[in-house]
């Protein structure tokens, strides 16, 4: 039975068997498959002896190189941020007003803060850090907390209404669901709050504007204060300015006096190593309004 | 309905019933059992299943046994059934999987607010649709023609293949439907939660018998080579299975269980079973196929028997030590992954010896492959097999991992395999069986299976640039340092330089899903052709004489 | 002749069947089995805390709905990983994970030290719309998380299959289950104080969702999110702290 035809195409003879019409060539092995195998065997028994391979029921072979990727990544870590040192001492040791004054170092600077920021704060303050309904807008410098590079930098590393123990601490009270406040005197106090910043006026506002300065004299002042232009000591913002954290319509604005508001801007203190937050603030500081 | 229930004798239609009231039985009591559960809906489906399967197997009941003339024929109506379904998971996984990629490119795409539409639950429909419901369904297909074809002996009785079968494309079903409700392990490519997975068992076991019995009646005294790759196939899954999927339900009347390893060892295992999935789902199986399909469509003898052996050999050991190299620079011990990088390279030897082996018999018949589209698709298989192993080895390497480790290379890499090899090796398979099957020439329009393959190729090639292309740039935005030596790039910057990728890879994937379409409506019109014809003449099957060779096969 | 050895066993179906099985089986075990017996594969974390059943439940819907399809949590130990997503990942940290959700596509950002990144409303608008918060992304919405009532009844069933596979969560836990998933997210119960004695005082006690008088399924989810990359101290401590970017 095993006695093999000789294919008319190769030459080759087959092995003498037959399925249902296919035949198989006795033809062997080509030379470069075991050729490849060997170096591929090769290869890998140098990576055998070089590093870490077999195990050996309670530990495994350590290979000559005393290679661990562990080791190795700490290593990489370390050196890279010695070899960033060049500037990030100069960072770390200058202060804010030297720095920006010095163009090379911000240029630094501002590259590695674009991709933290992004990376860190866009998820809320947006890519450009415009901020959004309830995330405020860092380019327009209207702060809440204030502007000055070492007041950013407190904001960022302890957080707003945050889980450290010396967040900073903001809220806007709810006048309406805490009954301090009729609906009709929030209706009023609304319409008061936004003629501040010169919106046009819903239908009806007009007759409540007079009834709503009252109720902000005797509610908001002690913290957004008598003119209005909010508190840097409290968080509260400012009132009669084109910002709205919040939005600007009247239900918006209804909803924040009735309900009440309270932000949470987490701290990174916990998070980030005081040299990030460092670049986070001069990159913050540095923004430039964008046009509407 | 009548036809098929018509060639089971009376006893296997009454084991048909009897298993199918089972099944009904178990369907309700899930259904009792899980109320408030999402298990509850998986026991309808279950209980909808058997009912209607079990009035089409009533309709037949009265139907006249099949005479014991049937014993000179192969049996291949199981085959039939499993083509037609092969084309309808092909159409509808690939139909999801352009959806899924339209997602990524237009997020807001998602048309109702609902869990079910969400890319999360559509994903593993895309690749258990395209894995289980179409590589599968080939795959048992093609096994039941090859295995009888090979041995020149029937399979041993009319229900097992019917089990396997019906019961498998339950398995999908129950996957499929389960993942629309969230019903998942999260485990890549053992998505299905225990029930299934113990059914699974079950129709495997009984898949594997069922190979036994009939290699125990085969007339050939070798078993042909497809089979060893059938085999590998069919036990590796069972033991990979078994082993990946040991879990505890939280109850008998909850779908969700609790895997039994956890973290470290866990990932080990799931990417143990991961890796060798590929390798003896969608490498052995189809490399089963491909043994027989394409020697006998170029009309050539194999290339080398002796190639043969160390391929299957090699593939069959150095695979199972590759899985690691899907955790390269994890919290997997670095010892295991030096395995995994090591083995995966030596894999690449015994995977291009088949790859060769395959276009090596094509010697003598390279007229053939420019004439005949269907010698083509497997041509462009074994081509693809090629490509998509040397890829895998090269990303097994730890730096080249560091680079393309969970970007869209990965994915790239995949749906080179994917598409190039097993779905091309399939249409070109499915092409060559139809016309066999249905007892024609050929298919029903040569032309359109010429349209098909140039959709399929060029659909491919765009997909694949497109994933090489992004992935390769994510990789390396990842990691891109300012001079000042801190990240260039930030997460989000490479989301935003994906989307153009994202719209080529959805256009490659209709371009493929088109192809699929057309060998769908072109199967379709051989039937039929092939049922009008036969209405016209005798009605019977073409009998198998001595040599056991049917009419142009 | 090798070949000569394989005419004969591709004669004998049964041979074969064990040949395969045989050959296919040393990778596999040489690979896992020693990831049980080699000590130095999980590291040893005196301070790891369980999850709460609220967690448990929040990760189980993160499995539900196919976050793993798109997020790690798994940083490698990878320069540029360690620097923008902080200390690589220990084994220990998901030695409770059943399964571990490691992930293998990153289409969205690595989660593994999402935990206290952001606040609680960032994370329930941010599932509820991702575009709302953050215009570029392209992850889908999942409104119904703050629609739909987590259910809670079964919880203690959850606990008690947990530990049938190796978490150490005691009799206590697993009979408290359903009460400490509603105490965690309605802070001014009755129930809340368990929580923390049970899980430990650092355990968060909020209502996740912002709204104290449903517990939802965001509230599971966002407890979940705020506590990965937290259960331990053990990275941050062995890992001079990620040295800046
Ligand atoms: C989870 C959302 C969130 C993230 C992330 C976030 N912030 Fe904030 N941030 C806020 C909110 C909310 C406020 C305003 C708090 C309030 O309403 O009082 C704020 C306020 C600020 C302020 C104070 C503005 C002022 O007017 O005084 C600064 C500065 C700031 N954020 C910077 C950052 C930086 C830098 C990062 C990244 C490291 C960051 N934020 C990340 C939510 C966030
Ligand atoms: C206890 C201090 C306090 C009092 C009293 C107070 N506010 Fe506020 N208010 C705040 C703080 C703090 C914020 C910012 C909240 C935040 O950023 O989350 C704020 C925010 C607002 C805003 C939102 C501004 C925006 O940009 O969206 C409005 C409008 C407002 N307050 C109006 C009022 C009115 C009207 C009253 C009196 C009825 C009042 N506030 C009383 C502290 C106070
Ligand atoms: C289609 C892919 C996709 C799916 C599915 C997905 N996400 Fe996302 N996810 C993203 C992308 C892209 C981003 C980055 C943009 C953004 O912040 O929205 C992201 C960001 C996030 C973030 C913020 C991470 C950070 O550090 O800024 C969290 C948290 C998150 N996803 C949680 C989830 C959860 C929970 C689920 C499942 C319920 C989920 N995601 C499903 C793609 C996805
Ligand atoms: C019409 C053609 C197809 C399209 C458009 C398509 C699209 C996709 C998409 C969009 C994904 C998700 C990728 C991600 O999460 O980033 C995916 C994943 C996948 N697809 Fe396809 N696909 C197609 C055909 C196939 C076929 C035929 C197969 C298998 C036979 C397949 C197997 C897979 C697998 C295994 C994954 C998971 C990859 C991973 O997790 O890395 N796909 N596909
Ligand atoms: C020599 C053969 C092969 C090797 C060594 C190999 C290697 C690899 C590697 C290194 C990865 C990436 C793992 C990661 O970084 O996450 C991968 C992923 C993958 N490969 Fe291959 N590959 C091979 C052949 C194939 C073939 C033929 C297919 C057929 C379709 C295939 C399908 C896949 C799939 C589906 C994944 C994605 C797994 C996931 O979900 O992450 N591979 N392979
Ligand atoms: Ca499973
Ligand atoms: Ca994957
Ligand atoms: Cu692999």
């Amino acid at each position: 039975m095993d006695v093999g035809k000789q294919d008319t195409v190769t030459g080759r003879i087959t092995t003498g068997h037959e399925w249902n019409g296919i035949e198989e060539l006795e033809t062997p092995i080509p030379r470069v498959v075991f050729l490849f195998l060997g170096a591929a065997f090769v290869f890998a028994l140098i990576c055998w002896v070089l590093y870490p391979t077999w195990p050996l029921i309670w530990t495994y072979s350590k290979g000559l190189l005393g290679f661990d990727q562990r080791a190795t990544v700490t290593r990489q870590v370390e050196q890279a941020a010695a070899d960033r040192s060049v500037w990030t001492t100069q960072v770390m040791d200058k202060s804010y007003t030297e720095i920006e004054a010095d163009p090379a170092l911000m240029h630094l600077v501002t590259e590695t803060g674009r991709t933290l920021f992004i990376d860190k704060c866009a998820a809320c303050h947006g890519v450009n850090a415009t901020g959004g309904t309830g995330f405020p807008d860092l380019a327009a410098k209207a702060w809440l907390w204030g502007g000055e590079p070492e007041t950013i930098e407190e904001t960022i590393r302890i957080g707003i209404n945050s889980t450290n123990a010396d967040t900073r601490t903001s809220q806007m009270l709810a006048f309406g669901r805490d009954g301090m406040l009729q609906s009709g005197q929030i209706a009023d106090v609304v319409a008061y709050v936004r003629s501040l910043s010169g919106l046009a006026p819903a239908e009806g506002d007009a007759a409540r504007i007079e009834a709503g300065k009252q109720v902000f004299a005797d509610n908001c002042t002690a913290c957004h204060g008598e003119d209005a232009k909010g508190n840097k000591d409290v968080g509260a913002p400012d009132l009669t300015d084109a910002n709205w954290l919040y939005g600007s319509d009247v239900q918006a604005v209804f909803t924040t006096v009735y309900s009440g508001r309270q932000g949470h801007m987490p701290n990174w203190g916990a998070k980030l190593p005081p040299l990030d937050i460092k670049i986070l603030t001069l990159y913050v500081h540095s923004l430039k309004k964008v046009a509407p | 309905m009548v036809r098929l229930v018509s060639g089971m004798t009376v006893t296997e239609r009454q084991i048909a019933l009897v298993v199918l009231l089972a099944l009904s039985l178990i369907g309700l009591a899930m259904a009792a059992g899980g109320r408030g559960d999402p298990m509850g809906a998986q026991g309808f489906v279950v209980l909808v299943f058997s009912v209607g399967l079990a009035f089409a197997v009533m309709a037949g009941y009265y139907a006249p046994e099949p005479d014991e003339s049937r014993l000179t024929r192969y049996y291949d109506d199981p085959t039939k059934v499993g083509i037609v379904l092969t084309v309808i998971w092909a159409v509808v996984g690939m139909a999801v999987g352009v959806w899924v990629a339209s997602l990524l490119a237009w997020p807001e795409l998602t048309f109702v607010d609902q869990a079910w539409a969400s890319f999360g639950r559509l994903r593993p429909v895309h690749t258990s649709g395209v894995i289980f419901g179409f590589g599968g369904n080939a795959l048992i297909a093609t096994s039941f023609h090859v295995l009888q074809r090979t041995s020149r002996a029937r399979l041993p009785d009319q229900f097992t293949p019917w089990f396997v079968l019906i019961g498998y494309n339950l398995f999908c079903i129950v996957a499929a439907s389960g993942y629309l409700m969230g019903i998942t392990q999260s485990k890549e490519y053992a998505e299905p939660e225990w029930y299934a997975d113990i059914w699974l068992v079950i129709v495997w076991v009984v898949y594997f018998l069922l190979y036994l019995r009939t290699l125990a009646r085969r007339k050939e005294p070798h078993i042909y080579v497809a089979n060893w790759y059938y085999m590998a196939f069919i036990l590796v899954v069972a033991v990979l299975h078994i082993v990946n999927n040991l879990a505890v339900p939280v109850s008998w009347g909850h779908a969700k269980s609790y895997s039994l390893f956890s973290g470290v060892q866990d990932a080990m295992t799931e990417w143990w079973y991961g890796h060798n999935a590929v390798a003896f789902f969608l490498t052995s199986g189809f490399l089963g196929m491909m043994y027989y399909y394409l020697p006998k469509r170029a009309g050539r003898p194999i290339f080398s028997y002796r190639l043969s052996i160390i391929s299957f050999w090699g593939i069959t050991f150095f695979y199972m030590w590759a899985g690691s190299h899907h955790l390269h620079y994890t919290a997997l011990p670095q010892w295991v992954q030096t395995l995994g990088m090591s083995f995966s390279i030596m894999l690449l030897v015994p995977s291009w010896a088949s790859a060769g082996n395959a276009l090596a018999t094509l010697n003598g018949a390279w007229h053939k492959v420019r004439d005949d589209a269907v010698l083509r698709f497997m041509m462009v298989a074994a081509v693809f097999y090629g490509l998509s192993t040397f890829e895998g080895s090269f990303m097994a390497i730890r730096p080249v991992n560091s680079l393309s480790h969970y970007t869209d290379w990965t994915v790239g890499h995949v749906h080179a395999g994917a598409l190039g090899w097993v779905a091309m090796i399939t249409f070109g398979s499915l092409y060559a069986l139809v016309p066999w099957m249905w007892k024609r020439e050929t298919m029903y329009s040569p032309k359109l299976i010429e349209v098909h393959f140039w959709l399929a190729l060029a659909g491919t090639i765009v997909y694949v640039f497109a994933m090489w292309n992004s992935g390769i740039i994510q990789g390396l935005m990842w990691r891109t340092y300012n001079d000042g030596g801190t990240l260039a790039y930030s997460f989000l910057d490479s989301v935003e330089a994906m989307h153009p990728y994202y719209i080529a890879r959805a256009f490659g994937g209709l371009l493929f899903l088109s192809g699929a379409v057309v060998c769908a409506s072109n199967v379709w019109l051989t039937i039929r052709a092939a049922q009008r014809e036969r209405r016209g003449e005798t009605g019977t099957d073409v009998p198998i004489v001595a040599g056991a060779m049917q009419a142009g096969e | 002749m090798p070949e000569f050895f394989h005419r004969k066993i591709e004669r004998n179906a049964i041979g074969f069947v064990l040949a395969i099985v045989g050959v296919a089986s040393i990778g596999g075990f040489v690979e896992i089995a020693p990831l049980f017996t080699i000590h130095q594969t999980v590291e040893d974390a005196p301070d790891m805390r369980l999850y709460t059943p609220l967690e448990l439940a929040g990760r189980n819907i993160y499995i539900r709905e196919g976050c793993y399809a798109c997020h790690s949590q798994m940083i490698r130990t990878l320069r540029d990983e360690v620097e923008r997503y902080g200390p690589y990942s220990l084994a220990v940290e998901s030695k409770y994970d059943h399964p571990m959700l490691w992930g293998s596509k990153r289409t969205g950002p690595d989660l593994a030290r999402i935990g206290d990144k952001y606040s609680d409303a960032w994370h329930v608008r941010h599932m509820i719309n991702p575009r709302d918060v953050v215009p570029e992304s392209i992850m889908p919405r999942y409104g119904w998380l703050a629609r739909n009532e987590l259910r809670v009844d079964d919880l203690g069933e959850h606990l008690a299959a947990q530990r049938d596979v190796g978490v150490p969560y005691t009799q206590a836990m697993v009979d408290n289950a359903t009460r400490d998933a509603y105490g965690q997210a309605t802070p001014d119960s009755d129930a809340a104080a368990g929580v923390s004695e049970r899980y430990g005082a650092a355990t968060q006690v909020r209502a996740f969702d912002g709204d104290p008088s449903r517990v939802t399924e965001m509230d599971a989810l966002v407890a979940y999110l705020q506590i990965l990359g937290r259960l331990t101290e053990a990275p941050y401590k062995q890992q001079s702290t990620a040295a800046g970017e």
